[in-house]
């Protein structure tokens, strides 16, 4: 009987819902008010095919790592280069990865080196194959002493002083700098960068970054507890966007300013919720890496004499230039 | 069910009447304690022990918005602890619950968005989807008779991997794209992600929302007969099946409820940030189970409450909260989690030893 | 008693039916049971009448729990035939065998231990009371009615909340043959309900499974234990190997014919013999098997 009658309900469920898809088209936002426009395209070379390995320590469904492995495709397409993507967050497994793409005998690997103790062994391996290994993202103090031919990335601690220099240029006086995964290097290092260029008081705080709800909570919790904290700073494009509601919800008066870029956030510093973002630009990574590796093997070309980094960040994003960014923001490349 | 004919007992054997075998385990223990051995009762002192401590240590928590925020942050992990917690009770596990939330919000999301539908229609799709997979979760386990442990390993990684695959393949991005300017969106923000006022303290809907669907659950759980078959199949599964119970309806069930849980509180993340990384959730399972575990359900099923589950889903998210009012080094954070809940899982643990203590 | 031919092996049932009143309630006739290729039951007759204690024996792995799970719905049988009042059935869930009226208590899982007493008395089969979504447990009906119908059977708790697993083996047994009494139950089936009890406990679960036959219900009473069959027993099957080794009446057995079948009175010759090779093993005190047989 109650079997019968809960299975009545589900199909009367449904039946209602696909009646209701039939007539229940939104007028407005989705899918149909968004122009298809495509990315970046441009002529291919006509150098012999060659095989590029990407190694990071991404863990799966970051949108910053996302926008790495676009610019990487980008560039392979148009330098005929078959890309062959990998990762895993766990150094070990990591290395694991390197390691079969050296006996996959690839042209190149790039890497990122965010354990870079870790990927010392198979760095050297890959040399000592004539495999040739550049770095990027991660590892900005460690890719000379590995061997690595050439790093694009930008120096995280750098960055987050030049973030906190800012912060003191805007007359902020009490900064709270969110970490969404306690423990990761390069955002540590943001943290700290920011303490040494900023000249007011700068306190962490730790969020779990896999649940919004919690985060948003914990965040409107340090603000209620702490009223003097004038300036949060995020690590990475949800968090700020979740940040803004905090700031609602507490009712504070701080400013918002973020590391990294996303098309929502773009909109939200056109609206002036966030005061500015510093993009790396990931894409720009992933480009640079894979494009390097195909001059180097085809002209012996190398940038920054093997001692200096090739730096594709800070670049500040505020409202005097976000417009010019937007767009290519809202096709997911930037 | 027919009232047999009670004959009187006939002469060669009948039972003597009285208590054959007073052997000291039917003695009545003393009301308090009887009150202390229940599992609620436990968590309720220890999230009180918690709600106390943090009252001294962390001033701001005394202040209404505070409150708010901290049970805020409870509820989400409430509403799911307490379907989580009805499956420990029926003697099954779904570690792919955490994942299950984001796939809900997921499939809302890119479905009105990419068919630019009324935001409605996504809802409902992905309830049924939700629904789908908590039947299939349980169609798996009572049919294979593995442990749910593995099934729901199983699928917490297909589930991961298909957010991810998905996600990249519809959108071509790893995240949803907002959809807070479509048809709709307004009204099931109202239902799933809104906040009202009382007392000039804003409150979130999902608070009200907990506390309905633990009433309901406790009702459910001890006045229906469906409550009485969840403690059957988690404490003698066999038995529960031999006396007539449907085992595989009441797991596949459980299952389903599991994924309605998801389903919400997807609901309510969508409609509260506007969009969803598919990458999220992964970890969550762990916590819905703990809280239900603190909450005094028993690992094994069997034994349990729903309301022991929000007061395990509140104590964490006190001490969640509690430590960032508090101000102390965030360096320390997780360890002061781990201790707090290790803290209030062994008052539970000794209040109920006291109490059943014979 | 329709005065039967005690036979050893493979006793055969009359294929036509008694006289009324006598009709069993539940018939197995050369009912047998395959898992795959492995023959668990073969060729095996029983009968069960009301008022009446069928007995059936056999020694672990003798195929005693294959038997009661085609009876009780849990499996189905693969050969021959299975009647309930003289019609053929397949049951395919324990709750078919419950509505026939064939209710099974067993040994290890009669109850749900964590569960209060109460409770355990009316699973499966709650009162309830109100309109569908407000449909609720009658609990006070419920604890009432249970209350009365332990004490008709003799036992008398003071608190029906306590979880059943509390309460002593033979008071959890006790609970259960209750419970199958009231809930129309006609033929009860006791999976080994003294195995894991002393003596004591033995005997009041004994005394209940008299009580039953006394209120005119078929009783299967399934053991190992020759004596406490033959204090309760009626009609007795022994099972050796999945078949039946012997089906007798009362009347036509007696406790040393019994004792001596179950234990397979060859098998114990044998056996003294094989321990008498063993050094330092005294066997004369041993029976022998002509002692169990002979008397």
């Amino acid at each position: 009987m109650r079997r019968n009658h809960r299975a009545a309900v589900f199909t009367a469920t449904v039946l209602v819902g696909t009646l209701f898809a039939a007539g229940c088209s939104s007028s407005s936002g989705g899918k149909k008010s968004t122009e298809d426009t495509s990315g970046a395209s441009a002529g291919k070379a006509t150098t012999p095919r060659m095989t590029v390995a990407m190694v990071t320590h991404a863990a799966p469904g970051d949108t910053f790592w996302d926008l790495v492995r676009k610019g990487a495709q980008a560039a392979a397409a148009k330098d005929n280069v078959k890309l062959v993507y990998s990762s895993d967050p766990s150094a070990g497994n990591q290395a694991n990865l390197v390691q079969n793409a050296i006996d996959q005998k690839v042209d190149g690997i790039a890497l990122t080196a965010a354990k870079p103790d870790a990927m010392k062994d198979v760095v050297a391996k890959a040399k000592s194959a004539g495999i040739p290994v550049v770095g990027f993202n991660s590892g900005v103090s460690d890719w000379k002493k590995l061997g690595m031919l050439e790093y694009f990335g930008q120096d995280e601690n750098i960055a987050g002083q030049a973030f906190g220099q800012r912060l003191n240029k805007l007359g902020a006086k009490h900064a709270l700098c969110v970490i969404q995964e306690q423990g990761q290097v390069a955002l540590e290092a943001r943290c700290a960068g920011l303490k040494k260029g900023f000249s007011g008081k700068t306190d962490i705080l730790y969020v779990n970054g896999t649940d919004m709800p919690s985060v948003k909570s914990t965040i409107t919790a340090k603000l209620t507890q702490d009223s003097s904290i004038d300036q949060v700073v995020t690590l990475g494009a949800p968090i700020a966007l979740t940040a803004i509601q905090s700031l609602t919800d507490s009712g504070s008066k701080a400013k918002l300013a973020t590391f990294d870029l996303s098309k929502d956030l773009v909109k939200a510093v056109q609206d002036g919720k966030i005061e500015f973002a510093v993009d790396q630009q990931p894409y720009l990574q992933g480009y640079l890496a894979v494009d390097a590796l195909w001059l180097y093997k085809t002209n012996g070309n190398f940038s920054g004499g093997s001692t200096a980094p090739v730096l594709t960040g800070p670049a500040f994003i505020d409202k005097t230039n976000v417009d010019s960014v937007a767009k290519f923001a809202a096709n997911g490349t930037r | 069910m027919s009232m047999t004919q009670h004959a009187e007992p006939a002469v060669t054997s009948p039972p003597a009447p009285g208590p054959k075998e007073v052997d000291g385990r039917t003695v009545e223990r003393p009301q308090v304690l009887r009150l202390l051995a229940r599992p609620e009762v436990g968590v309720f002192l220890g999230a009180a022990a918690v709600y106390v401590f943090f009252l001294i240590a962390a001033p701001p928590v005394r202040e209404g918005a505070s409150m708010a925020n901290i049970l805020y942050g409870s509820s989400t992990i409430g509403i799911m602890a307490l379907p989580v917690a009805l499956l420990m009770i029926g003697g099954e596990f779904d570690l792919s619950a955490g994942v299950a939330v984001i796939t809900s919000a997921l499939t809302a999301a890119m479905l009105s968005y990419q068919l630019t539908m009324n935001v409605w229609v996504g809802v409902i799709a992905a309830l049924v989807v939700s629904l789908a997979i908590g039947f299939l979760n349980g169609w798996l386990v009572v049919k294979t008779g593995l442990p749910s442990f593995l099934i729901t390993l199983g699928s917490f990684l297909i589930l991961q991997g298909v957010n991810l695959a998905v996600t990249k393949l519809v959108t071509g991005n790893v995240a949803t794209d907002d959809i807070s300017t479509m048809d709709g969106f307004s009204q099931a923000k109202k239902v799933f992600a809104s906040s009202f006022d009382v007392g000039g303290v804003q409150v979130k809907i999902t608070i009200v929302w907990w506390l309905v669907f633990a009433a309901i659950a406790t009702w459910v759980l001890l006045r229906t007969k469906y409550g009485n078959w969840i403690f059957a199949v988690g404490g003698n599964k066999d038995s529960a099946r031999a006396v007539g119970v449907p085992v595989a309806f009441t797991k596949i069930s459980l299952f389903m409820l599991v994924g309605f849980g998801a389903w919400f509180i997807g609901m309510h993340q969508l409609f509260s940030f506007n969009t969803v990384q598919s990458g999220e959730g992964v970890g969550q399972e762990l916590i819905f189970i703990s809280a239900a575990v603190i909450g005094g359900c028993l690992l094994t099923g069997g034994a349990g409450s729903a309301i022991g589950p929000v007061f395990g889903a509140f104590m964490f998210g006190m001490v969640q909260q509690g430590i960032v009012y508090a101000g102390w080094n965030p360096d320390w954070f997780k360890a002061f989690l781990g201790v707090m809940l290790l803290g209030a899982v062994l008052i539970n643990l000794w209040v109920q030893r006291t109490a059943t203590r014979r | 008693m329709t005065g039967k031919e005690a036979n050893t092996h493979g006793a055969i049932l009359q294929d036509t039916e008694p006289e009324d009143g006598d009709r069993p309630t539940v018939q197995l006739r050369n009912a047998g049971k395959a898992y795959g290729n492995i023959r668990a039951l073969h060729g095996v007759d029983l009968a069960v009448r009301p008022g009446q204690v069928t007995c059936v024996l056999g020694d672990n792995g003798a195929g005693k729990s294959t038997l009661i799970k085609i009876i009780s719905g849990l499996h189905q049988h693969t050969e021959g035939e299975f009647l309930v009042d003289g019609e053929p059935v397949h049951f395919t869930t324990p709750r078919q065998a419950l509505d026939r009226g064939i209710a099974t208590v067993y040994q290890d899982l009669a109850v749900v231990p964590l569960m209060p007493v109460w409770r355990n008395f009316f699973l499966g089969s709650e009162m309830t009371k109100g309109p569908w979504p407000f449909r609720r447990l009658d609990i006070e009906k419920m604890k009432k009615t249970a209350d009365e119908e332990l004490r008709n059977m003799g036992i008398v708790l003071d608190n029906l909340d306590q979880p059943i697993g509390t309460l002593s083996g033979g008071q959890r047994q006790c609970v259960a043959i209750a419970r199958a009494v009231y809930f129309g139950a006609r033929v009860l089936i006791l999976d080994e309900p003294t195995a894991a009890l002393g003596v004591k406990q033995s005997g009041v679960v004994l005394k209940y499974v008299a009580a039953a036959r006394e209120r005119g219900l078929g009783v299967i009473f399934i053991t190992h234990n020759p004596h406490h069959a033959y204090m309760v027993g009626d009609h007795f099957s022994v099972l050796r190997l999945g078949t039946m080794e012997l089906s007798a009446e009362r009347s036509e057995i007696t406790l040393e014919e019994l004792t001596n079948h179950m234990a397979g009175g060859t098998e114990l010759a044998a056996l003294k013999h094989e321990l008498s090779q063993v050094r330092g093993l005294d066997v004369d005190e041993l029976p022998d098997a002509r002692d169990l047989t002979a008397l």
